[in-house]
């Protein structure tokens, strides 16, 4: 994986890396780091199981971390259905965990570069 | 925070962070952003955080808290910190992307938020730096605004405070109060000084309370007088009882009453004059109870204002009338009575002022007032001389010695230059150490009075002959009498007054003079205005009579046509 790619991926890697003082390698630790997260799992097991709270927790979590890191094409669904779920809203929450699950897909195949 | 807890930090070692992150990915970016700058303690869930605060809670100098924690919620976490004294005093600043929990936060003592996505690093530093900077402001501020005994302020951050006071209350009629403890440093002494500090505390404590209700601000100013600026009331009898009440409950348990407070009160203060002086006052009207157990509030008046003013105008004309010689001595004539006929044997250095605008000002007015400031020194070395250089005029120009006395306050035996000052003043005038008499108040032994006996011996040895003056008023033990380096006492005026009063009552009288006989001191008696007196006291055994039967002082050309007339010896 270099900036490249992951700019490529939508990643806003000047925000990105500047927030994480300019360390490119570092920076990119962390986004390895977010593609292994489990918190994706935990999300799409609870969206599953219909536990809206347990769902909240793992789509906060990722917020915050894929927010920090400028990844949008993860970070924009994630604060859908993070704000959608601190408000434990009953809805179908396919097509957003589909969105989610594209993205971590697509960071997990360029990491795995 | 307690002032105990300040923090002590060593200028080259980095402030710590507690930084409470369960997303290790959101840890690992702070850490990344403030890790050059400070010295950072991680925790990954609530526990962890409990026990960093716990353990390093004194060295924390700042707490960035995510709320989203696994086990305890960050509101908890923030709740339980701040409602503990030892852990309150450190900033917290919170993580969070949710701003609906920002008041929530804001309520619970948090300090700032940091938002999530993160700002740009420089953002969370200058944050971060600015928070710390402004805990650390606020801990100085209120180390040195409070006194670390009591609580209270300290009398500078006082006077700011009450000056705001006067600001916001223009129309308010307000009151200067002081309050001391009489006797406070044998209390100190008596009972230890953490009896005495637990007395001070338990005054502070009330005297908060008795303000947060009423309005107003306190401090202690020093040792143990407290300061109260507040809005008009005259329920001061009351206060002070409550007050009272509480210090000997708390300090000795119920139905004791042995520390005794006073108070002073300047009531409906004048604004237009400094708020330092306003409390001046306030301890002028303290001071005239001073010991005073049954009447323990002294309030402040037009007449205490007046001898205010004149105390000031006595001190600032000080210097001119010695320039000017303002200051006339008077001189008294002392007979021995001890044969038929009574024989004039000295005179006593009396001092009068006669002041330019003021008139004839009395000694009790002056006198007391240059004791308290030290300028006596300054008076008594001019009486020394004026009298000396009488003793050497009569003798050159009348041809009579007659011994003079001056008096020597107690504060001049302090200074280190008097006996070369007197040895001085004899030597240039041509008289023997004798002819000069010393007049030391009784209460001058009482108090130093090693030091002060050393000096007096010395002077002795010198051949100064000592008269111990206003005996019988002061508090010396009989016992003294036989080691004090004296030559006759000097009986109190008041007391032979007392003593020839409507009911007669010569008991006592009679008593001392024969007990100095028995130590072979001659007696003096001053203010001796009667035959009878005259002759009462020849009787008892009194040896030198001094007062307005023979003669009022006189100015000294007065006092040399009365020489004429009672020649005493002449110079051989």
């Amino acid at each position: 994986m270099t900036i490249e790619t992951l700019a490529a991926f939508g990643a806003n890697t000047t925000e990105g890396l500047h927030r994480c003082m300019d360390n490119e390698s570092f920076y990119l630790r962390m986004v390895r780091m977010l593609s292994g997260d489990s918190n994706f799992q935990k999300l799409y097991d609870a969206i599953d199981v219909g536990d809206l709270t347990a769902a909240f927790e793992a789509a906060h979590a990722l917020k915050g971390s894929s927010g920090n890191l400028a990844l949008p094409p993860i970070y924009a669904p994630v604060c859908e259905i993070t704000e959608l779920l601190r408000a434990r809203t009953e809805m179908d929450y396919g097509p957003l965990i589909e969105r989610i699950r594209k993205g971590h897909e697509a960071l997990k195949e360029i990491c795995s570069e | 925070m307690p002032v105990s807890q300040v923090r002590f930090r060593p200028a080259e070692k980095k402030r710590r962070i507690l930084i409470v992150e369960d997303e290790l990915i959101n840890r690992e970016i702070l850490k990344t952003i403030l890790q050059d700058d400070y010295e950072l303690v991680l925790a990954g869930t609530g526990t962890e955080a409990q026990n960093a605060i716990h353990e390093q809670f004194d060295t924390l100098s700042l707490i960035l808290l995510d709320l989203n924690l696994p086990d305890i919620h960050g509101l908890d976490l923030l709740r339980e910190t701040k409602s503990d004294i030892r852990y309150a005093h450190i900033p917290v600043v919170v993580l969070t992307a949710d701003s609906d929990a920002e008041v929530d936060c804001l309520s619970l003592g948090a300090i700032d938020f940091i938002p999530k996505p993160y700002p740009r690093p420089e953002v969370v530093l200058a944050r971060v730096l600015r928070t710390i900077e402004l805990s650390e402001d606020r801990d100085i501020l209120r180390w040195t605004e409070r006194d670390q005994l009591t609580g209270l302020y300290n009398k500078e951050f006082f006077y700011h405070y009450a000056a705001q006071l006067d600001a916001h209350q223009k129309d308010c009629l307000t009151d200067a109060i002081l309050i001391d403890v009489n006797s406070f440093h044998m209390l100190n002494e008596r009972y230890g000084k953490s009896f005495g500090d637990e007395i001070l505390r338990s005054i502070g404590k009330k005297t908060l309370e008795i303000v947060e209700t009423t309005g107003g601000v306190a401090c202690r100013s020093e040792s143990d007088t407290f300061l109260v600026y507040c809005p008009h009331r005259t329920d001061y009898d009351s206060v002070l009882k409550q007050l009272s009440a509480f210090v000997n409950e708390t300090v000795l348990g119920r139905g004791e009453n042995i520390v005794r407070l006073r108070m002073g009160v300047y009531a409906g203060v004048n604004r237009e004059i400094d708020i330092e002086r306003r409390f001046d006052r306030a301890k002028i009207a303290a001071n005239t109870v001073k010991g005073n157990f049954s009447r323990p509030i002294g309030f402040y008046d037009e007449s205490m204002h007046e001898a205010e003013l004149l105390e000031a105008q006595l001190i600032e004309s000080f210097p001119r009338a010695i320039r000017e010689r303002q200051f006339e001595v008077y001189y008294q004539p002392k007979f021995d009575v001890r044969a038929e006929n009574p024989v004039l044997s000295s005179a006593e250095a009396l001092i009068r002022w006669r002041h330019p605008t003021l008139g004839l000002v009395s000694p009790a007015k002056f006198i007391p007032l240059f004791e308290k400031n030290g300028l006596i020194y300054r008076l008594d070395s001019y009486v020394w001389s004026e009298a000396a250089a009488q003793i050497r005029c009569w003798k050159d120009q009348l041809g009579i010695c007659l011994p003079v006395s001056v008096n020597v306050s107690r504060v001049d035996l302090f200074e280190p230059k008097l006996i070369d000052l007197l040895l001085e003043i004899t030597g240039k005038n041509g008289l023997s150490h004798e002819e000069l008499l010393l007049e030391i108040t009784e209460s001058a032994y009482t108090e130093d009075s090693e030091q002060i006996v050393e000096k007096v011996r010395r002077l002795r040895g010198l051949g100064f002959r000592i008269e111990m003056d206003d005996f019988g008023s002061g508090y010396s033990s009989l016992n003294m009498l036989s080691t004090l380096p004296i030559d006759a006492l000097k009986l109190d005026m008041q007391f032979i007054r007392n003593a020839f009063r409507e009911k007669k009552d010569t008991r006592l009288l009679e008593a001392m003079i024969q007990l100095a006989r028995s130590f072979e001191l001659p007696t003096i008696a001053e203010g001796v205005e009667t035959a009878e007196q005259v002759s009462t006291l020849k009787t008892m055994g009194c040896d030198i009579i001094q007062g307005y039967y023979f003669s009022r002082p006189l100015p000294a050309a007065e006092f040399e046509e009365f020489l004429m007339k009672n020649k005493p010896r002449s110079v051989e």
